[in-house]
């Protein structure tokens, strides 16, 4: 099984052209999607999950055409959106229990046991009855994803679920999410880096609408190998360097500066060699971008 | 700190395009009223500011100022959206944070933000004031209702009004939004206010809460009321509304409030970033607690169990069940419905508790006037919830955040929407079913038991939830097109608006109006009869458009989070398939068919004709026919008929003789008939040989013949006549009330021919008559005018008539015409009745029938020896004031054969007819009384501010067998004085016979209120009560206290030997008909010279007194009496038609009394001194000795004279 999507493109009313020829095959397993904030990311999930249309292109999940037979989906999409909410007086059993419904689990029997299973993975079980309004961030996200899985969905999207959440809840939800499965196809986006090197086999880089690279994230990461170099300077020699270099990060540390440049050989003695990982390559990415946009 | 807050405010709004559309808003339906009120709409439509009109011009203080102030109510939604939003955007914005941690002051802040938006305010509302004066100016609107414009006009309701109430308003919604942080609860502010509003109107009409209504109005309305309500047209052309004792008081209190309001605001309000910074809730607690234990991650697979989708239409519908539900909970639960709903019970009790109230006296809770009046007061909340909720229905997952989620869930689109609709629907059977519970509840706690379960569900879930339904479907429709909630209510509320001008906007049709249907009045004698019919195919015409607008709506329903318009026209035409096919296709053809039947019912069976046509044939009758106004005419002398009344077909056969006599002095050789309206004549012809039809007008329902020779002066010609009358299918409105299944009241002189020119016929009011191109018209001729004295008030085609009938009706029901029975007998399911007048009568008689219980009774006549008997004719079910009635009767033949002479007929009749109408009428020895004003009149004989007025009404109508049916007035200037001053007059002395004279003082405290109301909204004149033409206020409510007065003044016996002596002379006569001034004249006869002046004050002359007792005490004395002092300022004033008040001079003998307190029944009480003084202008001051301890002195004590104001005519005393 495999998603695939074709020339996708889409310009919002207000003239913000979000998808710019998206091409991407997605094979189950988890798939990150890295991309900086406004990079079109959600506007490609909420394609996917038909909350919106495209003004050209295509996505197929094998022979299914989610532009257009979007019930065929919605029958086997598991969303969590970006951003949610929850109806407040409401506790996550009942709601789940109708979300249920809704999903077409009609046997109350089965609807029971996957809600208590689901509420009890998640970790929600004690907190069943509780009106949703109370429950913290972390809660929210961990019963976003049950609801996502209730049904038996064979494509997942999980927009920017860790957005906002702390380390310890990041980590329970990465458990989770790990623990999905490899036969289904889950779609990750994320703006943080690490989030796709803990858990995804797969990755895209978008930016500004389009699809900078693809491909496993070990592969891109070896691909790079031999190209980073990092210099430790002052704050005002930035500047000087970001001129002279292919400057794809710098950031601080103790009070100077550390900067990361993009060169095929050591650009000098100064430069110390780096091992390459995943937000080289993102940066790598989204720098070629910008002076691209600058020239 | 303060100002560049204040100024930034300022700024801030001034760029809001939402300020300046409030502004154009409120502008331009101020220049849409006043144009329209200035007749810019031409004919067919009348509008008028604060019931002003004839001689008031449309700019005038009164006008100006009452336009302002009903479209200042209707900127409270204005007001609740600027004031709620100053502090509370920040919350919303969440820029609080931002704001509250800079160094501002807390005054600073608030004072600012609020000062800000209520200057604003302010400004957007002097839009009405321009609108109101762009109004007057734009082309086409009538420059003679225009007098000249002052600035003045304009300014002082602002100063006085607009600019208190927004103070008051927006401190209300600022402080609500600012300490809950919450938009909705200024939702609940507005209805709240409202409320209070209404509850406070339902007090005004009411006399002994004058203060308090006045008070417990924020809007200041009840004291503007009381203020002006007796303000005549030149006093309203020219009167800047003054600084009266009520405006100060309730402008005092309300500011008061309002200053308070802003001061527990600012007490309130804190600078932090939570609503309650102090502890944390419960809620947020708990989730800290739960947070905490969350279990170690689990490791390994997440397994799931399987589970079976179902993707089934099945399915679907449990999902929509399962989604109702959920929706529905979510508005009953919600804390705004519950206070929407509790305000609107609170409400209804108030309202409930005073059902039916006719001169401060309830009705009993009968089942009908319950679920009338609660379901009717109930219906504005009704409406908030249905507009408020659609828009929380379809926005809820939007604004909970959850819509990405349940957007992408496998259900069909017609899921989300259906189970909204069907949950708001639910909602209205839950509001109707709490109408339900109220009324119960109300009926019991007034200690009746008669419940009627089954009219409260056949009212409320038959008749009044489908319109509701059809108003949940438009709501929603709008809401999902609109796609802004906020639009969406405005939007909704303008339809609302739209609804009350529909008439003006020209849409008539009930086709054409969404949910319309023609009325369904109830009668307990009719029920709902025939009306349901038309009704029920009109709502299935409405429920197929609903159907269709519910498809609109499911097409165009948001899904996802592109709601480009564009898109959604691209997604509605993917949506569009098989089953929106089908269900376009089914409404249509439902719309199509069912509206074919309407239109075929309502404009081919029926006849159909807007106002704007009515008023056009109005027009060309009087340019085709005035020209034979003063044709010879024959005069009917005789009726003979063969009546068939069918009440189950709702149809009526007249066949009949109808003698025609040439009481002129020349032959006549022309006929002109008019046909009544709706009549099918089927044979109809004059002479032997038959006259010649020389003119059908079947438009005008007009008819000429010419006679096959001419009638000779003295000769008679008898026409023969078959009218058929039947009301084929249903009409668009106006069906047929007459003739009904249970229930027939039929009047001849709707039913039956009439000649020669009718010039009640023509339009009447002077400014329809003036865009119609037509002279002003005079009500009636002066009693000089020699001409209309041959002719009665009552008929101009006959004189006096001799009546005969053989009337037939089903045989389950009785069937009255007026005349002795002859004869009665039942053949096959027809029962017969033969009626004969025994002597002749008014050309004015009428036919009843229905499924009647008679009530028996007699009066003997001890001076004829004779009994007459009493029948009244009434519905199973009200016997509640038959013996009320059957003693009225009785007391008022005692009294009037004793003082007037001979009652004239060998029976008396009176007969319920169904609540279509609310009057009672006097026939020969026949008298129809509505089912409303007195069969289920609740007199409570234990609480003194009842009156019984079913005793009363008997008595008055009784009275009109000698005022109106053996003194007959000419047709002129004074007529109804004769006929109805003299029966009210009759009526009130029996009262006082049997209640006291002490008990008169409310009644007639209510017949000079409603005087001085009545002359407050006169159009064209006001007239001294000898002049009177056909004026209700002036020959019933003045004729009281004139009558009162005057046998009070020369005694009741001194009086009634003029009445006896005037129907002497003019009893049963023919023409020259007799007129007001001769029996003035016969009152002046037994008035003491002294007294002629008040004679002259009273009828011939429009007269007011005011007087005010500024001070009154009271000292022992010695020997163990009472002396009372006092001193009453004195002025009289004399009027013109248009109430313009000269002073005249005041010489004249006023009551003065004192009395003991109150019983502790609370009771009227009778005085310890009643006495007539001297009054001049000015300063009078007058001593008593009483014998017993006084309470209260009392100028004036039972309204005999007109005071405007009452209240300062009282003074307590106490020693």
């Amino acid at each position: 099984m495999a998603l695939t999507i074709t020339n996708l493109s889409k310009t919002y009313a207000n003239g913000v052209q979000a998808l710019k020829d998206v091409n991407l095959t997605i094979p189950t397993g988890m798939f990150g999607l890295l991309g900086p904030n406004g990079a079109g990311k959600s506007s490609l999930m909420r394609t996917i999950a038909t909350l919106q249309d495209a003004d050209s292109g295509s996505i197929m999940l094998d022979e299914l055409d989610v532009l257009k037979d979007k019930d065929g989906v919605r029958r086997v999409l598991g969303y969590l959106p970006q951003e949610f909410g929850v109806y407040p007086r409401v506790s996550a059993e009942e709601l789940l229990d109708h979300l249920a419904v809704l999903k077409g689990i009609g046997n109350s029997k089965q609807r029971k046991e996957i809600v208590e299973s689901l509420l009890q993975q998640t970790n929600l079980w004690n907190a069943r009855k509780k009106n949703l309004g109370g429950y913290s961030g972390g809660m929210k996200q961990r019963f976003g994803i049950a609801q996502a899985l209730l049904g038996n969905p064979k494509l997942i999207i999980v927009d920017e679920p860790t957005a906002g959440l702390d380390p310890a809840e990041r980590n329970r939800f990465h458990n989770l999410l790990s623990e999905i499965g490899e036969h289904i196809i889950i779609i990750l986006s994320t703006h943080i880096v690490s989030d796709v090197t803990d858990l995804c086999r797969n990755m895209a880089i978008i930016s500004q609408g389009q699809v900078r690279l693809t491909g496993d994230p070990l592969t891109v990461v070896e691909q790079l190998r031999g190209q980073v170099w990092r210099k430790l300077v002052d704050k005002d020699e930035v500047a000087g360097l970001q001129a002279e270099h292919h400057v794809i990060s710098s950031r601080l540390f103790a009070g100077k500066t550390i900067v990361h440049v993009l060169s095929d050989s050591r650009p000098d003695g100064t430069f110390e060699e780096v091992n390459p990982d995943l937000e080289d390559v993102y940066f790598a990415q989204i720098a070629e971008r910008k002076s691209a946009v600058l020239a | 700190m303060f100002l560049p807050i204040f100024l930034f405010e300022l700024k801030y709004r001034l760029r809001r395009p939402a300020t300046w559309i409030y502004f154009g808003i409120l502008l331009i339906m101020g220049a849409l009223v006043t144009a329209a009120a200035g007749g810019i709409f031409g004919s067919g439509v009348n509008v008028s500011l604060s019931a002003d009109g004839g001689h008031v011009k449309v700019n005038s203080p009164h006008s100006i100022s009452g336009a302002i102030a009903v479209l200042s109510y209707f900127g409270l939604l204005i007001t609740s959206a600027i004031m709620g939003n100053p502090v509370y955007r920040d919350f919303e914005h969440r820029t609080h944070s931002l704001f509250f941690t800079t160094p501002i002051t807390k005054a600073g802040y608030l004072g600012g933000r609020f000062l800000g938006s209520f200057v604003i305010c302010v400004l957007v509302f002097t839009g009405i004031a321009l609108g109101v004066a762009l109004g007057g100016v734009l082309p086409g609107v009538d420059a003679t209702k225009f007098g000249p414009y002052h600035l003045s006009y304009y300014v002082w309701p602002y100063l006085l009004f607009v600019i208190p109430n927004v103070l008051f308003t927006g401190a209300v919604f600022f402080t609500l939004a600012t300490l809950t942080r919450n938009i909705l609860s200024t939702y609940i502010g507005s209805v709240l206010l409202l409320v209070a509003y209404l509850i406070s109107q339902s007090f005004l009409r009411d006399l002994d809460n004058i203060t308090l209504a006045a008070m417990l109005d924020a809007f200041g309305s009840g004291a503007i009321y009381y203020t002006t309500r007796y303000w005549t047209a030149a006093e309203k052309n020219t009167l800047l509304m003054p600084l009266s004792q009520y405006i100060l008081l309730n402008r005092a209190l309300w500011l008061g409030v309002a200053v308070a309001l802003l001061a527990f605001c600012y007490a309130r309000f804190q600078f932090s970033a939570f609503a309650s910074d102090k502890a944390p809730s419960k809620k947020t607690r708990a989730a800290a607690a739960l947070a905490e234990q969350v279990a170690a991650p689990m490791g390994g697979r997440l397994v799931l169990p399987r589970v079976t989708q179902f993707f089934t239409n099945e399915m679907n519908l449990r999902q929509f069940w399962s989604l109702t539900k959920l929706e529905f909970r979510g508005i009953v639960r919600s804390v705004y419905f519950v206070a929407i709903v509790g305000a609107g019970v609170l409400f209804l009790f108030v309202t409930g508790w005073q059902v039916g109230k006719v001169y401060d006296t309830t009705t009993y809770p009968v089942t009908n006037e319950m679920v009338a009046l609660l379901s009717g007061t109930f219906s504005l909340f009704i409406l908030i919830i249905i507009t408020y909720y659609a828009g929380e229905l379809v926005w809820r997952e939007r604004d909970a955040g959850v819509a990405q989620i349940t957007d992408s869930l496998p259900v069909p689109n017609w899921v989300p929407f259906l189970s909204k609709l069907t949950a708001l629907g639910l909602v209205q059977v839950v509001l109707l079913a709490v109408v339900m519970v109220c009324g119960i509840l109300l009926q019991t706690a007034k200690g009746y038991f008669k419940y009627e379960p089954g009219l409260y569900i056949q009212t409320l879930f038959g008749l009044r939830l489908v319109d509701y339904l059809l108003l949940c479907v438009l709501a929603m429709l709008v809401q999902v097109i609109v796609n802004n909630k906020y639009l969406g209510h405005f939007v909704m509320v303008i339809y609302y608006l739209t609804g009350i001008f529909q008439s003006q906007l020209g849409i008539n049709h009930k086709l054409l109006d969404y949910g319309g249907s023609p009325s369904t009045p109830y009668s307990d004698m009719n029920g709902y009869g025939h009306f349901i019919t038309g009704f029920t195919w009109f709502k299935l015409y409405w429920a197929a458009g609903a159907l269709l607008l519910a498809l609109a709506a499911n097409i165009f329903w948001v899904r996802g989070t592109d709601s480009a318009f564009t898109r959604r026209q691209a997604e509605a035409s993917r949506r569009w398939g098989r089953p929106a096919w089908t269900a376009l296709a089914l409404g249509l053809l439902v719309m199509l068919s069912a509206g074919s039947f309407i239109f075929y019912n309502t404009n081919i069976q029926n006849e159909y004709i807007t106002p704007k046509a009515e008023e056009k044939q109005q027009l060309s009758y009087e340019q085709k026919y005035r020209r034979y106004k003063d044709m010879l005419q024959p005069r009917l002398v005789a009726v003979n008929l063969r009546t068939d009344l069918y009440p189950a077909t709702r149809s009526v056969d007249i066949a009949g003789s109808f003698w025609l006599k040439n009481r002129n002095a020349r032959a006549l050789d022309s006929i002109l008939i008019s046909v009544p309206i709706g009549a099918k004549v089927r044979q109809l012809s004059i002479g032997q040989p038959a006259a010649k039809l020389l003119l059908n007008d079947s438009v005008l329902y007009t008819r000429f013949y010419r006679l096959a020779r001419p009638l000779a002066p003295g000769d008679s010609v008898e026409m023969t006549a078959t009218l058929h009358y039947g009301e084929t299918g249903f009409p668009n409105s106006g069906s047929n009330t007459s003739i009904v299944e249970n229930g027939i009241f039929m009047n001849s002189q709707a039913y039956l021919p009439g000649f020669g020119y009718r010039e009640g016929a023509e339009l009447s009011d002077d400014d329809v008559r003036k865009r119609n191109g037509l002279k002003p018209k005079d009500r009636q001729a002066p009693a000089t005018d020699v001409k209309a004295l041959q002719n009665m008030g009552l008929s101009q085609d006959a004189d006096w008539i001799r009546f005969e009938t053989v009337l037939s009706t089903s045989a389950d029901q009785l069937a009255v015409a007026p005349g002795r029975l002859l004869k009665d007998w039942t053949k096959g399911d027809r029962r017969y009745f033969h009626y004969k007048m025994e002597q002749p009568m008014l050309n004015f008689y009428t036919f009843l029938s229905a499924r009647y219980k008679v009530y028996k009774d007699q009066w003997v006549d001890s001076a004829g020896r004779r009994v007459v008997p009493i029948e009244i004719y009434y519905q199973p079910g009200h016997e509640y004031n038959l013996k009320r009635m059957a003693a009225a009767t009785k007391a008022s033949f005692a009294y009037y054969t004793k003082h007037f002479g001979p009652y004239q007929h060998t029976q008396v009749r009176i007969l319920e007819f169904p609540k279509y109408q609310s009057f009672a009428q006097s026939f020969a020895g026949t008298i129809p009384f509505s089912e409303s004003i007195g069969f289920i009149a609740k007199v409570d004989p234990n609480d003194p501010e009842d009156v019984d007025y079913p005793f009363y009404v008997t008595a008055h109508e009784i009275a009109h067998q000698w005022w109106g049916h053996q003194i007959a007035g000419a047709n002129v200037q004074g007529e109804t004085m004769l006929v109805e001053t003299m029966a009210q007059y009759s009526a009130l002395m029996v009262m006082k016979q049997e209640y006291g004279a002490h008990t008169m003082a409310k009644f007639l405290d209510y017949e000079l209120n409603s005087y001085l109301n009545g002359r407050a909204f006169e159009r064209k004149k006001e007239v001294p009560l000898s002049k009177v033409e056909n004026q209700g206020y002036i020959h019933y409510r003045k004729g009281s206290v004139v009558m009162y007065a005057l046998q009070d003044y020369i005694g009741e016996a001194n009086v009634n030997k003029a009445l006896h002596s005037f129907l002497e002379q003019h009893k049963f006569e023919t023409a020259p008909y007799t007129t007001a001034p001769a029996l003035v004249a016969e009152f002046r006869k037994v008035t003491p010279d002294s007294l002629q002046g008040l004679v002259t004050d009273m009828f011939d002359r429009i007269t007011l007194y005011e007087n005010r007792l500024t001070d009154a005490s009271v000292k022992k004395l010695a020997n163990g009496k009472f002396q009372v002092s006092l001193t009453v300022d004195s002025k009289k004033l004399v009027a013109d038609s248009l109430g313009t008040e000269r002073p005249a001079p005041l010489d004249d003998y006023l009551p003065v009394a004192v009395f003991p307190a109150l019983g502790k029944d609370k009771k009227p009480v009778a005085p310890l001194l009643l006495t007539k003084r001297r009054f001049r202008a000015g300063t009078n001051k007058f001593e008593f000795i009483v014998n017993q301890e006084p309470a209260k002195v009392v100028v004036d004590p039972y309204h005999e004279f007109i005071d405007r104001v009452q209240k300062d005519n009282v003074k307590e005393v106490k020693l």
